[in-house]
C-alpha cells in the first residue's frame, strides 16, 4: 500500500514537472522562399503487420522517385531549386496509426502526405488530412469508398477498385475467343474486395455474360476450398477471383487439387502480377489472367521517368536488375503527381498544391494522370495482363499489349 | 452428396494437418502449463528451413520436415533451458507474456531474414489428385501431409507411453515434485519436452510450406488455431490434438459448404465456446492432469 | 497475489488495518485528482499530434485498469477484452451512423450494451477456470468479429463503416485532438477512480479472496458467482466505452482493427508488468509499455517489434510479479536484488 502511494506520488509529481518544462513550439516553415530548399514529403507506410510485403513495395517505388527527381537535379517552383526528401514511419499496418503519422507530419510542417498501403489506412489517413489542411497524394487506396465522403484534398492515381474486375469481364469478352458465357466470381470479404467484385458483376451482366454465383471468403485466407466445390458443379467458363495474393494462390492450386477445370480458365485480381504468384504455382499460374495498374507497356510518357519501359530500366537498376511490379510504379506514380503539382503551383503550399494536383492534366509513364471532382484517377485503363511461361504479359488493352490472349488457357 | 463428401474427406486432411501443427501445443501445455505463443512462430520457422532447403538442395519439402524438426527442436531446447525455465514458476500468464515476447522476437527475425514476402514450396505433385468415382478428388498433398501428420501423432504417443523419457515428461507434468524425487531431472525434462513440441511445429512448418503460401505475417494464425485445436481436443491427452484437428477440419469444411464460405471462423469459434460450456475437458479429455490443472 | 499457481512462492498478503489514518485513506484519490489535473497541465504543452499519442497513452491506461478489475483481481485470465471494446465500437458506429445518435448517447448505450452482453455470457464463462476461461472469452471476441463481418447490411462487414463527423449528416462534431485528448484522460481517470473505489470496498477484498482460494471464499460466505459476475460486468462495461470513444476518434470502423487480440495481449502485458491486482500497476505499466513501443517505432523502423519483444522478455524474467509488487515486496523485506526475484520463479 505504501509502495504504491509513494509510485503514485512520484508519477503525479513528474507528471506536473512535464507539463511545466514541455516545450512546445511552432511548426518550422516548409522551406525558405527564394534560392533553393527540400522539399519534405511524409508517408506511413505499412512496413510491418499484415501489409509489410506491399508496404514495402510502396516504399521502394517512392525512394525510386526521389532518386530519379534528385539525379536531376531536382525540381523548380516559383523560382526555388527543390531537392526531393521523403520521410516514412511504419504504421504497421494499423489505420489509427496511419492517422496519427499524418498528424506527426502536420505538427512538423510536412504538409505533402504521400498515402500509405491499403484501403484502410489510406481511408484514416485521408479523414485527417481533410482536416489538418494537408494534402495526399493515394499511391495504393483504390476502394471507391474513400472517394465518396466529398473529400477535397486527396487524389489517387490509381484506377479505382471498381476497375479492377471489370476491366478483366471488358478483356474477356473483347479478346477471348470462343467467348465465355458464364462467370463464377469468388470475392474476399473486405471492402476494396468487394467493391470490385461488385464492378466486375455489373460489367459481366451489362456485356451479356451470365454470372452463375458469388462466393465470399475470408480476406486472406488459404483454403478457399468450400467455394470451389459449390463452384464446380456449375461449371462456369471462367472463375473470376476478387482477392490478394494468399487466396489467388489459393484458388488456382486448390482448383488443381479438387479438379475444377473451368472451360476458360482463371481471372484474377491483385495476385497475378506479382512475382510470387508465378513462383508458388508454377505451372499451374500459365494461362491466369490478371489486372494490373501498370506494366511496362503502359502508354504515356513525362520528363522525369520517360516512357514504361524506361521507368522499368531506372527501377532495375536501382534494385539489383529486379523487374517493378504495378505497386512500385503506382507509388512513384503519386510522387510524381506530387512533384509536377508543386511545380506547377509554383509554391509548396498546401492549398496551391492541393489546386495544382485538382487541375492535373498529363500523361506519364503511369498512364494519364487527371482526377475527377471527387479525387479519382478514372482516365487511366487498367491493363490485363496473362501469365504465360511463368510471366505475366499484358494481353488487354491492344494498343499497350506485348503479347495475344491465349485461350481457353486450361485443357482438361 | 459427392459434394458432401467432397467437402468431408477435404475437412479431414485439412484436420489432418492441423492436428499436427497443434500437438506440440498441446504437449507444451498439457505438460508444462505454458500457453506458447510463439508456436506459429515455431512452425514458420520450420517452413523457412524446409523453404531453405528446398531453394540451395531441392530437397522435397516432406523430406524436409526432418531436418526441420531436428533445427527446431535445438532452438526448442534452448528457449526453453535458458530462458522459459526461468519463469516457469510465476504464475501463468508470465509465461503467456514472455512467449508473446518471444513471438515478436522470432517473427521480426523472420521478416528481415526472409523479407515478407508470400513463400511456398513447389512440388511437382503436391497439386495432383487421387481420383475417386463421382470426381471426388483427394490431392496427394495434403493426403501425404495427412498421413504424416497422423504417423507423428503415432510416434509421439508411443515414445511418451513406451519409453522412459517419454514417462518421465507425462510423470514431470502430472506431479513434478514427486517426478523430481524419483530422479527426474525437471530442467532437462521441461527443456527436451519444449524441443519435442518445437520438433512437431518444424516438422508441421515444411508439411505446411508444401501445400499452402506462408509469410512471417502468418504465425499468429497459427498459433490461434492451434489454440483451437488444443482446447477441442483436449489437454492430457495425447490423441487430443488429432481429434480436435479432424473435428475443427470437418465442422470448417461442412460449416462453409452449408452456411457461407465467411462464416467458417465463425463455426470455428461458436463449437469452441459451445463446446467449453458443455464440456470444458475437450472432446478427449480426461480429468489426466485433474489434480494439477490449477487456476 | 496475482494469479494462483501449484507451487506458489511464500508472499506475504497485504493487510491493511481496519481503520487507516485519513490521510492515508485520502491519499490515492488526491494523487488521482492530482494526476488528472496533471494531464490537463500537460496538454497546453503538447502538439496535436502528441496529444493524440497521449491520448491513446490514456486510452491503455483505461484498457489496463479494466482488464485488471477481472484478470489481477480475481486472477481469471480474461483473454477477450477487445471483444467488449469491439463491441463499444460497432454499438457506437450503428447508433451515429443508422440512427444518428449523439456521441455521448451513444458512449452510454455502447458501456450498456457491452455490461449486459457480459453479464450475459458471464455466467457460463467466469464456471470455467484457468486457461478454459482464457481461450472462451478469446473465442467469445473472436466470434463477435466474425459476427460484425458476416452482418454487412448493419456493419458494412468487411468494408466497415465510416461516422458521420462533418456537415448535417454528423449527430456530434468531431472532438479534434483537443477534445480526445481530454475525453480519454477523463476516461482513464473515471476508470481508475471505479478501480480504486472497488479495491478498497468489501467487493474487492472478496474478488482477491476468489483469487487466492475461490472454494475457501465461497465457505466464507462470499457469493463467488455474483461477485466475479459484477467484477466482470463492470470491466466489460468500462471497456465497452473505451472502445466506443476509440471508435468516434477514428471515424472508419473496420471489424479486424476493432476486434484486434494485440489489443487484448497488450493490455495483459501492461497489467502484468505493472503489477497485477494493485490500482497504481496497470497505470505504470500502460505509460512505460506505450510510451516505449512509441518510441521505438519512431526510431527503430525496422528493428521495433524486435527490441519491444526482448525488452518485454526481459522485463518478465526480471520482474514476473510486476513492478508494484516487487516494489512493495522489497520495501517491506529490504531485499531490492533482482537476481533474488529471479530465483525465486526459476526452476
Amino acid at each position: 500500500m505504501r509502495a504504491q502511494i509513494l509510485g503514485g506520488a512520484a508519477l503525479a509529481t513528474v507528471l506536473v514537472l512535464a507539463s511545466g518544462c514541455g516545450s512546445k513550439k511552432a511548426p518550422e516553415p516548409a522551406a525558405a522562399a527564394g534560392g533553393s530548399g527540400v522539399l519534405t514529403l511524409g508517408a506511413s507506410l505499412s512496413l510491418t503487420g499484415t501489409t509489410a510485403k506491399e508496404g514495402g513495395l510502396t516504399k521502394e517505388g517512392y525512394e525510386v522517385c526521389k532518386k530519379v527527381v534528385n539525379d536531376k537535379g531536382g525540381f523548380t517552383a516559383g523560382g526555388t531549386k527543390y531537392t526531393l526528401d521523403i520521410q516514412y514511419q511504419d504504421d504497421t499496418s494499423k489505420q489509427d496509426i496511419s492517422a496519427q503519422l499524418v498528424d506527426q507530419y502536420n505538427d512538423k510542417g510536412v504538409k505533402l502526405i504521400l498515402g500509405p498501403y491499403g484501403s484502410g489506412p489510406t481511408e484514416a489517413a485521408a479523414a485527417v488530412v481533410e482536416r489538418n489542411k494537408q494534402v495526399m497524394v493515394d499511391s495504393a487506396g483504390a476502394d471507391d469508398k474513400i472517394f465518396a465522403k466529398g473529400y477535397q484534398r486527396s487524389f489517387a492515381v490509381l484506377s479505382p477498385a471498381t476497375s479492377y474486375v471489370s476491366s478483366m469481364v471488358q478483356a474477356l469478352s473483347d479478346l477471348a475467343n470462343p467467348k465465355p458465357k458464364t462467370l463464377a466470381f469468388i470475392s474476399a470479404d473486405d471492402g476494396f474486395s468487394k467493391t470490385a467484385t461488385q464492378g466486375g458483376t455489373d460489367k459481366a451482366k451489362e456485356l451479356g455474360f451470365q454470372v452463375l454465383a458469388t462466393e465470399y471468403v475470408p480476406n486472406g485466407t488459404t483454403d478457399v476450398s468450400a467455394a470451389l466445390t459449390k463452384i464446380k458443379r456449375l461449371k462456369p467458363d471462367v472463375i473470376v477471383g476478387s482477392v490478394h495474393l494468399a487466396e489467388g494462390v489459393a484458388i488456382v492450386k486448390q482448383a488443381k487439387e479438387l479438379g475444377v477445370v473451368p472451360a476458360g480458365g482463371f481471372a484474377e485480381t491483385v495476385a497475378p502480377p506479382i512475382p510470387d504468384f508465378a513462383k508458388s504455382l508454377g505451372a499451374a499460374a500459365d494461362g491466369v489472367l490478371g489486372s494490373s495498374q501498370w506494366t511496362a507497356r503502359t502508354a504515356g510518357t513525362d520528363k522525369y521517368f520517360g516512357g514504361a519501359a524506361d521507368y522499368a530500366r531506372t527501377f532495375a537498376a536501382q534494385y539489383g536488375g529486379r523487374q517493378p511490379v504495378y505497386q512500385n510504379a503506382q507509388a512513384t506514380a503519386a510522387c510524381l503527381a506530387a512533384v509536377l503539382a508543386v511545380e506547377k503551383a509554383g509554391s509548396t503550399d498546401p492549398d496551391k498544391v492541393r489546386d495544382a494536383l485538382a487541375a492535373l492534366d498529363t500523361p506519364s509513364f503511369f498512364g494519364p494522370i487527371r482526377f475527377n471532382s471527387k479525387g479519382m484517377n478514372v482516365t487511366k485503363p487498367m491493363a490485363v495482363v496473362q501469365i504465360q511461361s511463368g510471366k505475366p504479359v499484358p494481353v488487354w488493352p491492344t494498343d499497350s499489349a506485348s503479347g495475344s490472349l491465349k485461350w481457353p488457357a486450361t485443357s482438361a | 452428396m459427392t459434394q458432401f463428401v467432397q467437402a468431408t474427406l477435404y475437412g479431414l486432411l485439412q484436420g489432418g494437418l492441423l492436428a499436427l501443427v497443434a500437438v506440440g501445443f498441446s504437449l507444451v501445455w498439457g505438460v508444462m502449463n505454458v500457453v506458447n505463443l510463439a508456436h506459429g512462430a515455431f512452425v514458420l520457422g520450420g517452413a523457412y528451413v524446409a523453404l531453405e532447403l528446398h531453394d540451395a538442395l531441392g530437397l522435397d519439402p516432406f523430406v524436409s520436415m526432418v531436418p526441420a524438426a531436428a533445427v527446431l527442436f535445438a532452438l526448442g531446447y534452448l528457449i526453453q533451458r535458458y530462458l522459459v525455465n526461468l519463469v516457469v514458476n510465476a504464475p501463468i500468464f508470465i509465461t503467456l507474456i514472455l512467449t508473446f515476447g518471444l513471438e515478436m522476437v522470432l517473427e521480426n527475425l523472420l521478416r528481415v531474414w526472409f523479407t515478407p514476402d508470400y513463400q511456398s514450396i513447389p512440388t511437382g505433385y503436391a497439386q495432383d489428385s487421387l481420383r475417386l468415382p463421382g470426381d471426388i478428388r483427394i490431392p496427394y498433398g495434403k493426403l501425404i501431409a495427412a498421413l504424416l501428420a497422423v504417423a507423428v501423432t503415432v510416434a509421439l504417443v508411443y515414445f511418451m507411453r513406451r519409453t522412459r523419457t517419454g514417462l518421465s515428461i507425462l510423470a514431470t507434468g502430472m506431479d513434478r515434485g514427486a517426478a523430481r524425487l524419483m530422479g527426474v531431472k525437471a530442467r532437462h525434462v521441461y527443456a527436451l519436452t519444449f524441443g519435442i513440441a518445437a520438433a512437431m511445429a518444424g516438422a508441421a512448418g515444411a508439411a505446411e510450406g508444401a501445400v499452402r503460401t506462408f509469410s512471417p505475417a502468418d504465425a499468429r494464425s497459427f498459433t490461434l488455431f492451434s489454440f483451437v485445436v488444443a482446447v477441442l481436443g483436449g489437454l492430457g491427452n495425447m490423441w487430443g490434438a488429432l481429434y480436435g484437428g479432424l473435428v475443427l477440419g470437418v465442422v470448417m469444411s461442412w460449416g462453409s459448404q452449408l452456411l457461407s464460405g465467411t462464416m467458417v471462423n465463425a463455426v470455428a469459434f461458436a463449437l469452441l465456446v459451445v463446446l467449453l460450456a458443455v464440456r470444458p475437458q475437450g472432446i478427449a479429455g480426461k480429468a489426466f492432469y485433474a489434480s494439477r490443472v490449477e487456476v | 497475489m496475482s494469479t494462483v499457481d501449484a507451487p506458489a512462492p511464500p508472499r506475504t498478503t497485504t493487510v491493511v488495518p481496519a481503520v487507516a489514518p485519513w490521510w492515508r485513506r485520502s491519499a490515492p484519490w488526491v494523487l488521482l485528482a492530482a494526476g488528472t489535473l496533471g494531464g490537463i497541465a500537460l496538454q497546453t504543452q503538447l502538439y496535436t499530434a502528441q496529444e493524440r499519442v497521449v491520448g491513446t497513452v490514456f486510452m491503455f491506461v483505461a484498457l489496463a485498469t479494466a482488464w485488471n478489475l477481472i484478470g489481477g483481481f480475481t486472477g481469471y485470465p480474461w483473454f477477450g477484452q477487445v471483444g467488449f471494446f469491439g463491441l463499444g465500437a460497432y454499438v457506437t458506429a450503428l447508433c451515429m451512423y443508422h440512427l444518428h445518435l449523439s456521441f455521448w448517447l451513444s458512449l452510454v448505450l455502447s458501456g450498456l450494451v457491452a455490461g449486459l452482453f457480459a453479464a450475459f455470457v458471464g455466467v457460463p464463462l467466469l464456471r470455467l477456470k484457468g486457461h478454459y476461461f482464457a481461450i472462451a472469452t478469446l473465442g467469445v471476441a473472436e466470434g463477435l468479429r466474425e459476427v460484425v463481418l458476416n452482418l454487412p447490411r448493419a456493419t458494412g462487414g468487411g468494408g466497415g463503416l465510416t461516422i458521420p463527423t462533418l456537415g448535417p449528416d454528423a449527430p456530434t462534431r468531431w472532438l479534434g485532438n483537443d477534445g480526445f485528448y481530454i475525453l480519454f484522460l477523463l476516461i482513464a481517470a473515471a476508470v481508475v477512480a471505479v478501480a480504486l473505489a472497488v479495491s478498497r470496498s468489501r467487493a474487492g477484498y472478496a474478488l482477491r479472496a476468489v483469487n487466492q482460494d475461490e472454494e475457501a471464499a465461497a465457505a466464507m460466505g462470499i457469493n463467488t458467482t455474483r461477485t466475479k459476475t459484477l467484477a466482470f460486468t463492470l470491466a466489460a462495461t468500462l471497456t465497452g466505452v473505451v472502445g466506443s470513444a476509440q471508435a468516434f476518434r477514428i471515424q472508419a470502423i473496420y471489424p479486424d482493427p476493432s476486434f484486434d487480440t494485440s489489443i487484448t495481449e497488450l493490455a495483459v502485458i501492461m497489467v502484468m508488468i505493472g503489477g497485477a491486482g494493485t490500482v497504481l500497476g496497470p497505470i505504470l505499466g500502460a505509460i512505460a509499455v506505450q510510451y516505449m513501443s512509441e518510441w521505438l517505432r519512431e526510431n527503430y523502423t525496422n528493428a521495433h517489434t524486435f527490441i519491444l519483444g526482448a525488452l518485454i522478455i526481459v522485463t518478465v524474467v526480471l520482474l514476473p510479479q510486476g513492478f508494484v509488487n516487487y516494489l512493495g515486496d522489497a520495501v517491506k523485506t529490504r531485499r531490492f536484488s533482482l537476481l533474488d526475484n529471479v530465483r525465486r520463479y526459476r526452476l
